[in-house]
Formats: C-alpha cells, structure tokens, sequence
C-alpha cells in the first residue's frame, strides 16, 4: 500500500526534501517583503484622516490602532443590490478632497472602475447599523518606533492624523508613514 | 523494566541463584543508562533560545535597517535548519529535530516580523498559513514526535490569533491540522502525538463554537467525530490516546451539568435545535459503532452514555437526577470493563469516577432529600455491592473460560504494535 509517510520520511529522500522546504519558506518570506516593496513602488498613494486609540502590544513592540474617517460609511453609499451582511468584502471608491484626504464617494460589492483622482480600497464590513456600516481595511494597525507609539497617540487625541496609503495594482495596501500633521513629522 | 530497578534487584537475583553474576552484567550491559528527560531537553531548548532570539531581535528591531532585519531573520532560519540536518547526520535525533522545530519557529516569526516590516500586518491570515504548511511538511519528512507536537500547537495558535483578533475561523487551518496530521495519526499512532492531536483540534473545535456563536453543545459533534475516528483506528493504545480528550471534555461538561444545571437558565444556553443535533450526534454515533463493530471494540461502547444529551429535560431535580444516573451508570461500566481485562489502571480511572459521581451526588441531593450519613451508607453499600458483584462475575467467568492468560496475550500484543 502506498503510505505518504513512508514515501516522505525515506532517508534517501529527506536531504532534497529538506531543500527544497527550506527554499519554499525563504522565498516565502522574500515574497512577503516584496509584496511591501512592491506595494509602495508600483502603487497608488491616497491619504487618509484617522484617530487612533488604545497603542502597545504585549510581544510585537509598539503599535498604533487607527480608526479612519471613512470606517464609518453610511448606508446611502451602498451601491449593491442586495443589502451588505457582515464579513463581506466591498470595495471603496474614494475620491481626493481640496485638502488632499480621501473621502468615501460610494461602497461597492464588486470593484468599481476609478476616474481620474480616484482610487479604490478593499474593505470588509464588520457591522451593519440601521444607518451606517462599520468597515475595516487591514489598515488598523500601525507598528512604529519604540516609544513613539504613546507620542502619536497623544497627538491622535488632540487632532486627526494623516495616515499615508499606498494601494497596489493587485489591491494590496500597506500604510506607507503617518504624518502628525497638527505638530509637523512625527 | 527500568535500569534503576534492575541495578536494584538484580544483585538479589544473583544472590537467590536465579542468574549468575555475569548474566547480570550482561543484563545491566543490555539496558544502558539513558537520562529520558534528554527527550525533553531540545524542546525547551528550542523554545527558549526561539524566545530570546525574538526579544532581543524585537528589543533593536527598530534600530536596524530593513535589509538587515530581512537578512537576519533568514540567516537565522537556515541557521537552524542547517544545524538540524547536520546534527541529523551526526546520529543526534533529538537535537536534530529540536533545531529543526527552532527552524519552523523561526519561520513563523519571520512571517509575523516581515509583514510588520513593511506594515502588512493586518486581518489576513494567509500569511500564517504557511507556517502550518511548513509544519505539516516536516512532519512528514521526519517523522518526528516532536514536530507533530509543533505542528499542533501552531496550528492551534494560528487558530486563536485568527479568532481572537481577525474575529473570524480559518477553516484551512482546521482542515489542515485535521488532514495532515489525522493522516499522519492514521499511520503511525503514537501515544503521546495522538493526545496533543486531539486537543488541539477540540481546541479549535472550541474556537469554531465560539466564533459561530453557536450553542457550545455543538461542540461534542466534532469532538465526538474524533473520538469515532479513534474507533476506526487499527492500534488500540493509539485510539484510546486519540479517545481520552473528547472523553474527558464529555465527562466534564455531564459533571458541570449535573452540579449547575439544575437552574433552568443553564439548561435553556445548551439546548441547540432538538432534530438538527440529534441527527448530527446520531450520524457520528453510527459511525463510531460501526468502527467499534468493524474492530471488535463494543466494550468501549458505553463511552457514548456521556453523550446522552440530558439538557433536553427540563431544568431542576429530573435533569439533575438524570445526570447523575448517568455519570454512576458510566462509572459502573468502566469499572466492570477493567474487571473484566485485569486493567488495575482503568480500575483505578473507574473508582474515582465513582467518587467523583458520589461526591457530585452528595452536594446536589444531600442537603435538601436525604439525610447525609444515609447517603455515605447508601453510597458504600453500593460501591461495596458493586466490588462484590464484578468479582463474583470474574470468577464465574475464569471457572467458566479455562485460558486466563487471554487478556494478558491480547494486552501484549497490543503494546507490541504500538510503536514505541
């Protein structure tokens, strides 16, 4: 009988295994990096108003939570037929203000195509209210600099932050710095 | 036998002229001295120096160039890798393996700290996939105990990560864990692989009730679905090692009902749709007894009492009533089952069973119907009834059947096909 096991644990077998597992975890990891790279070379940028809350992890070293503007759109900008559910994907078509933020111009369920200024932004819906809808963009965390994660969060409570996007070809977005606008740099 | 109790009392053997002195040194030359801790010894190596390089590499993390942190993290990925197949090669299995397993280690952390790098770190959960992926690979290329018990406990921390701060289920992570390493249990049930395997997956299992919002009830259908898997499984030892944890949440939960489901605001929580469960819970109770059948284990069959699902009855003295039947009726039948294979362990598992239900029974029903040295009476005739029955049992049985030496034979063999 055939025995996966058998066939995998054979001694003669194991070293070119081992190689090539250990080739596919360190191009799985240069793949990951890439993407980052990738992401703010090839992307879009957008800017987006925030006010983070709550910073620290216990084992990853500092991180600020944001909350965006636009996590919070209401149900007159749903453009779908049916009405959204929780943990649905949907699309953001954003559009660039006078002041260089992007704003919430309509929530899709499948992608729109963006005209000149815009750009479109996964989101997943976690909350569906009477009038609004909660999203979320895998943009929530922010891992910064020992120390200054408190500093930023200090600066979040007095004024909006300016949180710099770039948003890949592929749909990726990774936030590229934040900008305490209120204090110049961070 | 160990090597201490042979250095013990083997001089009086030599003395009682059963062996001679230079048997004995053959025999004492024949089990080496072998420190067993040094199994575990690599483990919490590989965990701890895992650890620190992560808090010290967290600690300057920030100082360094991302090139570097890039370079450092796959330095020291195939630092250890390298190292584990060296030491492989060499003929030192555990340090091998422990190397190995800090190189699995190292390749969730270069996840976890390369999308922070480059701020990808977010709700997705791809990303950590691959880390069971590459755990379940390696525990298939070598075979080892140890990185089963990695692979399990990843995947049960991917799991947790998932539901706790992404709030959703990573069903590839279940199935993953539930495939390729229930595969890999198939084959080579090893004991102490096939505990740590299912409570991981009763672990997720937990998770996936959790995040459903489901009634926790539901979780006894896949917990059960593992126990039903262990029936099917060839190895005895291997099944019940791969039994015990969804056994021992059953037990639980039948206790915690009998002590606090008398209220009926409990009882109303645990009560999912009745036909659904039913039919459910049915359909992994076939399947178990089909197993139980096709392996000629329908002494193991009164296991399911403690599924008998009792939070149907109404809240208040039946339902309590009931539970408590049920846990001395289970009690019981564990008890006459390891009179009946000689098993002193089992017989041990049974007696505090009974105690536990005993116990249970007093400070539910004492108070209010009986009278307590009644119920201590009662309860020690029945014990004492018990013991006198099953021994009657067991030497009518023994006068009956002339080979004793059955169970024993059947026991022996069943510890040499476990793999040791």
């Amino acid at each position: 009988m055939p025995d996966l096991l058998t066939w995998a644990s054979d001694p003669a077998r194991r070293r070119p295994l081992l190689r090539l597992l250990v080739a596919a975890q360190v191009l799985y990891v240069l793949g990951v990096a890439g993407a980052g790279y990738a992401t703010t070379a090839l992307g879009q940028h957008i800017v987006l108003a925030t006010t983070p809350v709550d910073p620290r992890d216990l084992l990853y070293g500092d991180f600020v939570r944001l909350r965006y503007a636009i996590s919070e759109a209401p149900l007159s900008q749903w453009r779908g037929e049916t009405p959204p559910r929780r943990r649905q994907g949907v699309f953001l078509l954003l559009a660039t203000g006078p002041d260089s933020l992007s704003t919430t111009v309509g929530v899709y369920p499948k992608a729109p195509t963006a005209g000149p200024s815009q750009a479109v932004l996964r989101a997943w819906v976690t909350d569906v209210y009477r009038n609004s809808l909660a999203l979320r963009f895998n943009l929530e965390r922010y891992y910064v600099p020992e120390g200054s994660g408190l500093r930023l969060e200090k600066a979040g409570r007095r004024h909006p932050l300016r949180v710099h996007v770039s948003i890949a070809p592929w749909g990726q977005a990774r936030i590229a710095r934040v900008e305490d606008a209120g204090a110049g740099r961070k | 036998m160990s090597r201490k109790f042979l250095e013990n009392e083997s001089p009086g053997w030599v003395a009682d002229g059963l062996i001679s002195e230079a048997q004995r040194q053959q025999l004492l030359a024949r089990y080496p001295p072998e420190a067993q801790a040094v199994g575990l010894l690599p483990l919490l190596g590989s965990v701890l120096v895992g650890l620190s390089a992560l808090s010290v590499v967290a600690a300057n993390w920030q100082g360094l160039p991302a090139v570097l942190r890039v370079a450092l993290l796959l330095g020291s990925l195939l630092g250890a890798y390298g190292a584990g197949a060296y030491f492989l090669r060499r003929g030192n299995a555990d340090l091998g393996h422990g190397l190995i397993g800090l190189g699995l280690i190292v390749f969730g952390a270069s996840i976890i700290l390369v999308s922070q790098l480059y701020q990808l770190v977010g709700y997705d959960v791809s990303g950590l996939l691959a880390w069971v992926v590459a755990g379940v690979a390696l525990s298939y290329v070598y075979g080892s105990r140890l990185l089963v018990l990695l692979t399990v406990v990843i995947g049960a921390a991917v799991q947790t990560y998932c539901v706790q701060v992404l709030g959703s289920f990573s069903y590839a992570t279940a199935a993953l864990v539930a495939v390729g390493l229930g595969y890999y249990w198939w084959r080579r049930p090893a004991v102490v692989s096939s505990t740590v395997l299912a409570t991981g997956l009763l672990w997720q299992a937990g998770l996936l009730v959790i995040v459903l919002h489901a009634k926790i009830t539901w979780f006894f259908v896949p917990a059960m679905a593992i126990y039903a898997a262990g029936d099917w499984q060839a190895s005895r030892s291997g099944a019940r090692a791969l039994q015990g944890p969804p056994l021992v949440a059953a037990y639980l939960f039948m206790v915690g009902l009998a002590t606090f489901g008398e209220t009926d605001t409990y009882a109303n929580v645990l009560r999912p749709p009745l036909l659904p469960y039913l039919l459910s819970l049915g359909a992994v109770f076939a399947i178990s007894v089909v197993g139980k059948r096709a392996r000629g284990r329908f002494d193991t069959l009164l296991d399911w009492l403690l599924l008998l699902p009792g939070f149907y009855l109404p809240g208040g003295l039946p339902l309590a009533v009931a539970t408590l039947v049920v846990l001395y009726a289970h009690a019981g039948s564990v008890l006459a089952r390891a009179h009946r294979q000689q098993d002193s362990d089992q017989l041990t598992v049974g007696a505090v069973l009974f105690v536990v239900a005993t116990a249970v029974a007093y400070f539910k029903l004492t108070w209010a119907f009986l009278d307590k040295s009644l119920f201590f009476l009662l309860g020690g005739v029945l014990l004492l009834g018990l013991s006198w029955y099953l021994r009657r049992r067991n030497a009518q049985t023994l006068a009956a059947a002339p080979p004793p030496a059955q169970p024993a034979a059947s026991k022996g063999a069943d510890e040499a096909t476990q793999p040791s």
